[in-house]
C-alpha cells in the first residue's frame, strides 16, 4: 500500500503544478493595453439606415438592454480608476458639463447653460443649471461640481485619468449655486473635449462618496440617466432606470428618463462565447466583435452592425531618431516609400480599417484630408532612390549598406495582429534590400525597452479623443520619460504642438493640426500605417441603439420592442 | 489516526510553503507587468514609477515575498491589485459558483462513470464493453474547450433550450456541469473496470459464486468494494483539482467561478490575487488528499491510516 500513496502524492503535487502552470500558460497573451472599443468614427452607411429604418416606430417603455463586453471593470469611482471600461460603463450613471455634436463635433452647452472663456484663455466661467438632483436625492450645483474636480486634482485621490484631464487646472471654485469657475495655469484648447465626456468628469456626489467610504467604488452615485442597481463579482453590472430623468444630453431625441426598465453589462470574456450569448438572444448587443466574425451579421436583417472608427492611430512604427541611419530623413523617407500600407491592412484586419498617411486618424478633431494627396505613398524605386540619395550602396547580399555596414534594423512588436504586421513590413523591407529583425515583446516590456531608447523601430497605436495626443508623442519634453520614442527634439515641433494646445479658438486650431500634419509627414519620423474599424453588433428587439464618432454607443434613444 | 492527522497536517504546511515560494517566482517570472496593464497605453513613465512605488513592487523579490508571507501567517492574504479589495473576499466571493459546478460535475460524473466502468467489467469482451470504453477513449481525447462549444451551438444556438452566459442558476449550470462530467466520467469509468476486472477474476468471486450467490451480490457487494480503491483516490484528486476552479470550462460558459477569477487575475498580472489563488488551491489539495486516505480505511478496512512506518522501515 506504501508504493501506492507515494505514488498517488505524487500525481496529485504533480496535477497541482500543472494546474498552477496551465493557468500561467493559458494567459500568457494578456491584453496588452486598455481597448478603447466605445470609440471612432461611424461608416456614413451603417449611421444613416439606423434611423431611417427605425423612424416610423413609436419608442416602447420596458424592458431590459443587455450588453455583452469582454472586460470587468476594477471599479466605478471613476476618479480611482484607470480603465477605458469603467468609463464606458461609468458614463451611464453621470452626465457631462458639455456636449460634443456627433456630426459636426461642435461643442453645445449641456450641464453648463454657457461658457465664456477670458482673453488670456485662463479663466473659463460656466454657468450651470439647476434642478439637476443626484441618485441619492441631492441637489447638483456649481458647487458640486468644484467639490468633484477639487477631489480629482487633490494628490490623495491620485485621480488617474481624471486627474489628468484636469492637469492643466490651477483651482476650481465656485462664487455661487450656478457659476462655476476654472483657472487654468496656461490657456488648455483640449479641456472642452475632456468635459464633454459624461465619464471621467461627471460630477459626484461628495456626500454620496463619504457614506459610502471604502465601498463607494462598488455603489456609485451620479446625475445620469440610469442609477446603479448591483454588481454581480465576475458576471455583471446592472443599473435601473433613474424616473426623476428630466435632463437628457440635447444631442438625444428621448429627453426624459430612459425608455428601457434596466441596463445591464454581462462580462463575457471568450469570444465564442459572447458571439452565442448574442445568437441565442441571452445578451442584445455584443461590444469589440472582430472584423472576421462581421460577415454573418451583416447579412442578417435580425442584427444591426455598428462600426466606428478608432479615435487615435491603431498601427504605426516609430523611427528611433538616436540611430544615425534615421538622423537622416531620405532613409525615414525611404521606409515610409517601402511600406505598402493597403497589402497590410487587408492581410491583418481585412481591410476593415482606413489607410493611414499622416499622425491623425479622420475621427479626430484637426484631421486634415489633404494628407491623402501629399502623404507619402508606397513607390520602391523612390524608396530606393532615396536611400542611395542618403550615400548606401547594394553589397554583394543584395542589402544596402554604408561605409561597410549594412543597413539592419530591429523592430519592436507584440504578438496578435502585430506580430502579422511586423512580418508583413519586414518582407517589404527585404524587397528593397533592407534586413529587419523582429522582437517580439509583452506590452509592458515593449513599452519599457522603447522608452530606453535601445531599439531602432517600434511598432505602436494610441486612443484619445483629441488631437493633443501628439504633444504627448511628439513633443521634446516627452523625449526622455514619456511616449516621444521616436525621441524628436525638434525646436518647430514644439512650438506648433504648443500652439495646439493652447489656441482655444477652434477654427485657429484646426489650422494649427493642419500645420502640424505636413510637418510630421516631411520630417517622417513615423510610418503611419492604418485605424482599424471597431464592431458592436445589436440585435432586435432593441432599436434606436446610437453612435458618436468619441464616445461610441448612445442608449438613451434605446428601446425594447417586445 | 490523531496523530496521523497532525502528521499530514505538517507536512501540508510544507507543501504550501512551497507552492507558495513556486507560484511567487512564477509570477514573477513570466513576462508582464501589472503597473502598465493598470495604466493603459498612454501612461507615462512618472505614473509607472509612481504606482509601482505606491504598490511596492520596486522592493526587491526576497523583501516582497517575506513581506507578503509575514501577512499571510497572519492571515491576511494582501488586496488585489485591480480593485483594492481583500483577496480573501474575492476569492470566496466566487467560490460557492465553483463548488456547485464542480460537486455537481462530479455527481454526474461518478454515476456515468461506475455505471459504464460496472457494466463494461461485468459484460467484458463484448458490444457493450466496446462501446463503453470506446466512449470513454473518445471522452479522454475531446479537449473540453471544443465538447463545451459544440454543446452550446446545439442547445443555446439551434434549440434554444437552455441559457448561455446568463447567471448561475439552475438552468445555467446544466451546459457546463454536463461538460463537466462527461469529460471527468471517461477517467473513472477506465479506472472501475479495470479494478472491477481484476476484483472479478480473484479466488474468493469464484468462491462467492460457487457457493451460489447471485450475480448481483457477487458484482456490488463483493467485487465492487474492492475495485472502488484507485477509483476513490482519483475521484478525489478530481473534487481537488475541480474545485480548485474548472479553468477551461469556467471560461467557455463565462462561469463565475475560482478558474474565471484565476484567468482574469493573471490577464493582469494582479500578483496578490494569483498568489492567493494558488494557495487557496493548495490547501484544498492538501486538505482531499488527506480526506481521501481516511476514506480509504472506511473502504478498506485492511488499511489503516498511520500505519506508513512499517512500509518505510
Amino acid at each position: 500500500m506504501v508504493p501506492k500513496a507515494h505514488l498517488k502524492k505524487l500525481f496529485s503535487t504533480a496535477t497541482m503544478v500543472s494546474l498552477s502552470l496551465s493557468l500561467i500558460a493559458g494567459c500568457s497573451t494578456p491584453p496588452a493595453s486598455t481597448p478603447a472599443s466605445e470609440s471612432g468614427t461611424p461608416t456614413t452607411s451603417t449611421s444613416t439606415e439606423a434611423p431611417a429604418a427605425t423612424a416610423n416606430l413609436q419608442p416602447k417603455k420596458g424592458g431590459t438592454i443587455t450588453i455583452g463586453i469582454a472586460n470587468e471593470p476594477d471599479q466605478l469611482d471613476i476618479h480611482k480608476t484607470g480603465m477605458a471600461v469603467a468609463n464606458q460603463i461609468a458614463g451611464n450613471l453621470g452626465a457631462s458639463l458639455v456636449t460634443q455634436d456627433p456630426d459636426t463635433l461642435e461643442f453645445k452647452p449641456y450641464l453648463a447653460e454657457s461658457w465664456e472663456v477670458s482673453e488670456d484663455g485662463k479663466t473659463w466661467t460656466f454657468k450651470i443649471r439647476t434642478g439637476v438632483k443626484f441618485h441619492d436625492g441631492t441637489d447638483m450645483t456649481a458647487k458640486s461640481i468644484a467639490e468633484t474636480y477639487q477631489r480629482a486634482l487633490d494628490p490623495a485621490t491620485a485621480a488617474k485619468v481624471a486627474g489628468s484631464n484636469l492637469s492643466e487646472v490651477e483651482s476650481v471654485e465656485a462664487p455661487d449655486d450656478t457659476t462655476l469657475v476654472l483657472h487654468l495655469k496656461q490657456p488648455f484648447a483640449p479641456l472642452l473635449q475632456f468635459l464633454s465626456d459624461p465619464g471621467w468628469l461627471q460630477p459626484l456626489s461628495l456626500q454620496a462618496i463619504a457614506q459610502a467610504g471604502d465601498k463607494y467604488g462598488r455603489q456609485p452615485v451620479g446625475v445620469g440617466p440610469w442609477k446603479f442597481e448591483k454588481w454581480e463579482n465576475g458576471q455583471s453590472i446592472s443599473f435601473t432606470r433613474n424616473e426623476e430623468f428630466a435632463w437628457a444630453d440635447p444631442i438625444f431625441q428621448n429627453q426624459g428618463a430612459p425608455y428601457a426598465d434596466r441596463l445591464v453589462y454581462r462580462f463575457i470574456s471568450e469570444n465564442q462565447t459572447l458571439l452565442a450569448a448574442l445568437d441565442s438572444g441571452s445578451i442584445d448587443i455584443a461590444r469589440g466583435v472582430v472584423a472576421k466574425d462581421v460577415a454573418k451579421y451583416r447579412d442578417n436583417p435580425q442584427f444591426e452592425v455598428k462600426e466606428m472608427l478608432r479615435n487615435g492611430l491603431g498601427l504605426f512604427v516609430m523611427l528611433n531618431t538616436r540611430r544615425p541611419a534615421f538622423q537622416e530623413i531620405e532613409v525615414r523617407q525611404a521606409l515610409n516609400k517601402a511600406i505598402n500600407k493597403e497589402a497590410i491592412m487587408k492581410a491583418v484586419i481585412q481591410g476593415e480599417g482606413v489607410v493611414s498617411y499622416g499622425p491623425l486618424p479622420p475621427s479626430l478633431f484637426g484631421y486634415d484630408e489633404g494628407v491623402m494627396d501629399y502623404g507619402l505613398k508606397y513607390q520602391v524605386e523612390e524608396a530606393k532612390a532615396l536611400l542611395e540619395k542618403a550615400g548606401y550602396t547594394k553589397n554583394a547580399q543584395g542589402l544596402y549598406e554604408k561605409g561597410g555596414k549594412p543597413l539592419k534594423l530591429d523592430l519592436l512588436t507584440q504578438t496578435g495582429t502585430w506580430a502579422q504586421a511586423s512580418q508583413l513590413i519586414q518582407a517589404m523591407l527585404k524587397d528593397i534590400g533592407v534586413e529587419v529583425n523582429i522582437v517580439t515583446l509583452e506590452w509592458g516590456a515593449l513599452v519599457d525597452t522603447a522608452t530606453k531608447g535601445s531599439f531602432d523601430m517600434t511598432l505602436m497605436g494610441y486612443t484619445l479623443n483629441d488631437p493633443d495626443v501628439l504633444y504627448l508623442f511628439l513633443h521634446s519634453s516627452q523625449a526622455d520619460n514619456g511616449l516621444n520614442f521616436s525621441y524628436v527634439k525638434d525646436a518647430k515641433m514644439d512650438e506648433l504642438l504648443v500652439k495646439g494646445r493652447t489656441t482655444v479658438d477652434s477654427a485657429a486650431r484646426k489650422d494649427v493640426y493642419k500645420e502640424i500634419q505636413k510637418y510630421v509627414v516631411d520630417q517622417a519620423w513615423w510610418v503611419p500605417i492604418y485605424t482599424e474599424k471597431q464592431f458592436n453588433v445589436v440585435r432586435k428587439p432593441v432599436e434606436g441603439v446610437g453612435i458618436h464618432p468619441l464616445r461610441g454607443l448612445m442608449y438613451h434613444d434605446s428601446w425594447v420592442n417586445q | 489516526m490523531k496523530q496521523y492527522i497532525l502528521q499530514r497536517l505538517a507536512s501540508g504546511l510544507i507543501v504550501l510553503l512551497g507552492i507558495s515560494i513556486f507560484s511567487f517566482a512564477l509570477i514573477h517570472l513570466i513576462p508582464g507587468d501589472p503597473i502598465r496593464i493598470m495604466l493603459g497605453e498612454n501612461a507615462t513613465a512618472e505614473q509607472v514609477h509612481a504606482l509601482r512605488e505606491q504598490l511596492g513592487l520596486n522592493q526587491p523579490l526576497v523583501t516582497q515575498y517575506f513581506q507578503y508571507i509575514a501577512g499571510v501567517l497572519q492571515g491576511d492574504l494582501g488586496t488585489s491589485f485591480k480593485t483594492g479589495r481583500p483577496v480573501l473576499s474575492e476569492i470566496l466571493e466566487r467560490f460557492p459558483a465553483t463548488v456547485k459546478l464542480a460537486a455537481s460535475g462530479m455527481f454526474l460524473a461518478i454515476c456515468i462513470g461506475i455505471t459504464m466502468g460496472v457494466l463494461a467489467a461485468r459484460f467484458k469482451d463484448t458490444f457493450i464493453d466496446f462501446s463503453a470504453m470506446s466512449i470513454a477513449t473518445l471522452g479522454v481525447s475531446v479537449p473540453s474547450f471544443w465538447l463545451g462549444i459544440l454543446l452550446i451551438m446545439l442547445f443555446t444556438v439551434k434549440l434554444g433550450w437552455l441559457p448561455i452566459a446568463g447567471g448561475t442558476g439552475f438552468r445555467d449550470l446544466i451546459l457546463p456541469a454536463v461538460t463537466l462530467g462527461v469529460l471527468a466520467s471517461t477517467v473513472i469509468s477506465r479506472l472501475t473496470r479495470a479494478g472491477m476486472v481484476e476484483v472479478l477474476s480473484f479466488d474468493y468471486i469464484r468462491t462467492a459464486r460457487a457457493k451460489g450467490l447471485g450475480e448481483r451480490a457477487v458484482l456490488f457487494v463483493h467485487a465492487f468494494r474492492n475495485a472502488m480503491i484507485p477509483v476513490v483516490t482519483i475521484i478525489g484528486l478530481q473534487i481537488a483539482s475541480l474545485l480548485g476552479g474548472t479553468v477551461i470550462i469556467e471560461r467557455v460558459f463565462d462561469w463565475p467561478g475560482l478558474g474565471s477569477l484565476a484567468i482574469s487575475s493573471i490577464a493582469s498580472r494582479d500578483f496578490p490575487l494569483v498568489q492567493g489563488i494558488i494557495l487557496f488551491i493548495g490547501v484544498i489539495f492538501v486538505l482531499v488528499n488527506m480526506l481521501v486516505d481516511i476514506v480509504y480505511s472506511l473502504i478498506d478496512p485492511r488499511i489503516e491510516v498511520g500505519q506508513t512506518k512499517e512500509g518505510t522501515s
